[in-house]
């Protein structure tokens, strides 16, 4: 028989028994709904998380640190930087250098106005910033001796010397802050620290430095690269070690860097750089510690939702085995007919299997439809009306989006596939029934 | 149909045919040694009361079921040992049937019924339907071309059945008790309209019935009785000829 002779056939037996036909895809349409708005409601859950983990901070990075109680053991030194290069899944490497002296001391402005104390002052592979993934607000890149990076808020460290105690700062959380701990409104800290110059005085004991800055860039406050983006300020490393020879802060011996940071590829390669890293003998910290479990708890409720979807779902592929089943006892004599006028038996089987998978995917085309609208109107409703931004915020997502039910198209294509796999599998035992009908049957009078 | 003298030339050949059926514990014999040759063309009557086993024997022509024993060939063919896939074919090429209850496929039009066994062999749709409605226009249903069963009469649905075993040329056509739901008058324009086709296309009739009157109609008439052959005679009809 020819594929399109076929295709009539079982779409005229479906329109045959319209009712009954309907009554099947119905059940199709529920559980195809329910699969949809479930797992859509479980990638909701995930995006909103995973909005909410972006938030606090880079989520490749990981710090490395020396382990605890097990001094001179593993050094945070160039030679650990290169093997930590060397490790699978690596973007970049970053050592971080912090000056343990007695006294910091900022001063800026003119007559060294404006004075900050015990300001974090770090040193960084100013050639690794961009590969680790370090923001800035506005400004260009190290360049020379004295250029620095300053936090986003390391201007709000500074205490006017001209006013009086209790008056001589800007409080930054004075405007408030959203739900998300996000600043919303801070009012204007005394300078604009990329317009001024700065002067660093060092004390260590009887060693002193002092050195001018020359801040070139705002940085982006972001934890997970330390807080010296958002109050301290951030120097090359060259120029680092070179005060902190001056003062002498590093012991014969001692690991140079605090710290190190390293930057996996990929979100997925963190936990297996993290292992890798502490098999090394180094302490290791990351945000992976809260992600997974959060993650996890997401993987379980995905997978509770889709679980109630998916019985609703077997309860419509019973139903077609059912619908199938009915009507091939009613065409038996039909089917007896068709073998005795010369159908081949795959024929047979073909035709019954299409009358299945028809009404799985018209089930599964209908129930798209369906949840799809559903999904959409419960974002409008979740985000406050039906306004043409809210349509677009609904359909496309984005920042500051907070949508309920999360329906990409994959989700779609999987579930009309679906559920023609469904009706087909429901459809294999009934059409294995019907070409078993002999053709005897069309000569049998009842 | 070249050859001078063709109805000498067997088409249907039965041998040593036996059929055993299980009923509970006993083993009941439905067809008990069976030799019989139909030629080509003959238009043969197997007659019988219910029980004798003349509806045992059409299954065994048709390949309907296997024997317990013994052989039919059709044209050679040895049907009795065909796969399924193997039979399909050969009906479509070969067999053609009309049966007691018309068995038109509800769903389908007049046209579209006529037309199966052409669909099941993959002819393009307009080919088989213009193949369909000169059949019907035969029987003398043009103005029921897009007709379904349940708007006909038994007679007119009997009639497109005719069209449906005779569309493809088949050479061998098998009746089951074809008039055995229609009235007198309806009976005779059916069976005289088989007839005609068979010898117009010069085909075989296997023509399976209760009743004698049909007997009239056919050039031998084998009479069965509890799974034998006990009389196997050639008709006046087929003298004449």
């Amino acid at each position: 028989m020819r594929k399109q002779d076929l295709f009539r056939l079982c779409l005229q037996n479906l329109l045959r028994k319209r009712s009954r036909t309907f009554l099947t895809v119905l059940g199709v349409v529920i559980g195809g709904c329910s699969i949809v708005i479930m797992v859509s409601l479980g990638i909701g859950m995930k995006e909103a998380q995973d909005k909410l983990l972006a938030q606090l901070g880079d989520l490749t990075i990981i710090t490395v640190t020396a382990p605890q109680g097990g001094h001179g053991k593993v050094k945070l030194d160039d030679a650990l930087v290169r093997r930590l290069n060397g490790l699978n899944g690596v973007e970049a490497v970053m050592p971080r250098q912090s000056l343990e002296v007695d006294t910091v001391r900022l001063t800026a402005g003119s007559a060294n106005r404006y004075v900050a104390d015990w300001v974090p002052v770090v040193g960084m592979d100013a050639a690794q910033l961009e590969p680790m993934g370090f923001r800035m607000l506005e400004g260009g890149p190290i360049a020379k001796t004295g250029d620095v990076i300053v936090g986003q808020y390391a201007a709000y460290n500074f205490r006017d010397t001209l006013r009086p105690d209790g008056a001589n700062t800007v409080d930054r959380w004075s405007g408030g802050w959203d739900e998300n701990g996000q600043l919303t409104d801070p009012p204007p800290a005394y300078f604009d620290p990329l317009k001024e110059k700065l002067t660093l005085e060092l004390a260590n004991g009887d060693y002193k430095a002092t050195l001018v800055l020359h801040p070139v860039a705002l940085a982006k406050e972001d934890y997970s690269k330390g807080s010296e983006t958002s109050e301290g300020i951030i120097l090359d490393l060259k120029d680092l070690k070179a005060l902190a020879e001056k003062l002498h802060t590093v012991k014969k011996g001692a690991s140079p860097y605090q710290s190190i940071l390293v930057k996996a590829r990929s979100l997925n390669q963190v936990a297996d750089l993290e292992k890798q890293i502490k098999a090394l003998g180094c302490a290791t910290e990351s945000m992976e510690s809260i992600r997974k479990p959060m993650e996890e708890e997401a993987r379980r409720k995905q997978m509770m939702l889709g679980g109630l979807g998916a019985i609703s779902l077997v309860v419509a592929a019973i139903g077609i085995t059912n619908t199938m089943i009915m009507s091939i006892s009613e065409r038996t004599k039909e089917i007896g007919v068709m073998k005795a006028l010369g159908c081949y038996v795959r024929d047979i089987r073909q035709l019954f299997l299409a009358e299945a998978g028809v009404i799985g995917l018209m089930g599964g085309v209908v129930s798209c439809v369906i949840s799809w609208i559903a999904a959409l109107i419960a974002n409008l409703a979740a985000m406050g009306g039906p306004t043409p931004d809210n349509f677009r915020l609904a359909l496309l997502g984005g920042e500051g989006a907070t949508r309920v039910c999360v329906t990409p198209l994959w989700l779609l294509a999987f579930a009309i596939v679906f559920s023609v796999l469904i009706g087909l599998g429901s459809g294999y035992y009934p059409a294995d029934k019907a070409v078993r009908i002999p053709a005897l049957e069309a000569i049998k009078s009842d | 149909m070249s050859e001078p003298t063709p109805r000498t030339r067997p088409i249907i050949e039965v041998r040593g045919l036996r059929k055993e059926y299980p009923l509970g514990d006993e083993t009941v014999v439905a067809l008990k040694h069976i030799d019989l040759t139909i030629l080509r063309g003959e238009i043969c009557c197997i007659f019988g009361t219910s029980g004798s086993g003349k509806s045992t024997l059409l299954n065994q022509l048709a390949g309907m079921e296997k024997p317990t024993r013994g052989e039919v060939r059709i044209g050679g063919a040895p049907i009795s040992r065909m796969s399924e896939e193997q039979l399909a074919a050969f009906r479509q090429r070969h067999l053609g049937f009309v049966f007691q209850a018309y068995n038109l496929l509800p769903g389908l039009t007049a046209t579209e019924n006529v037309a199966m066994p052409l669909l099941f062999r993959g002819v393009p749709p307009a080919q088989r339907d213009a193949a369909a409605r000169e059949m019907l226009r035969r029987v003398g249903l043009a103005h029921r071309l897009d007709h379904y069963p349940a708007q006909m009469s038994g007679g007119q649905q009997q009639r497109t059945g005719i069209a449906r075993a005779f569309l493809a040329r088949p050479d061998v056509v098998f009746a089951d008790e074809p008039t055995g739901n229609l009235d007198s008058k309806t009976t005779v324009e059916v069976m005289e309209m088989i007839c005609g086709f068979a010898r117009d296309f010069h085909q075989t009739i296997v023509l399976v019935t209760h009743d004698p009157e049909m007997a009239q109609y056919a050039d031998r008439i084998v009479t069965l009785i509890d799974g034998e052959i006990v009389r196997d005679e050639t008709t006046k009809r087929r003298e004449l000829q």
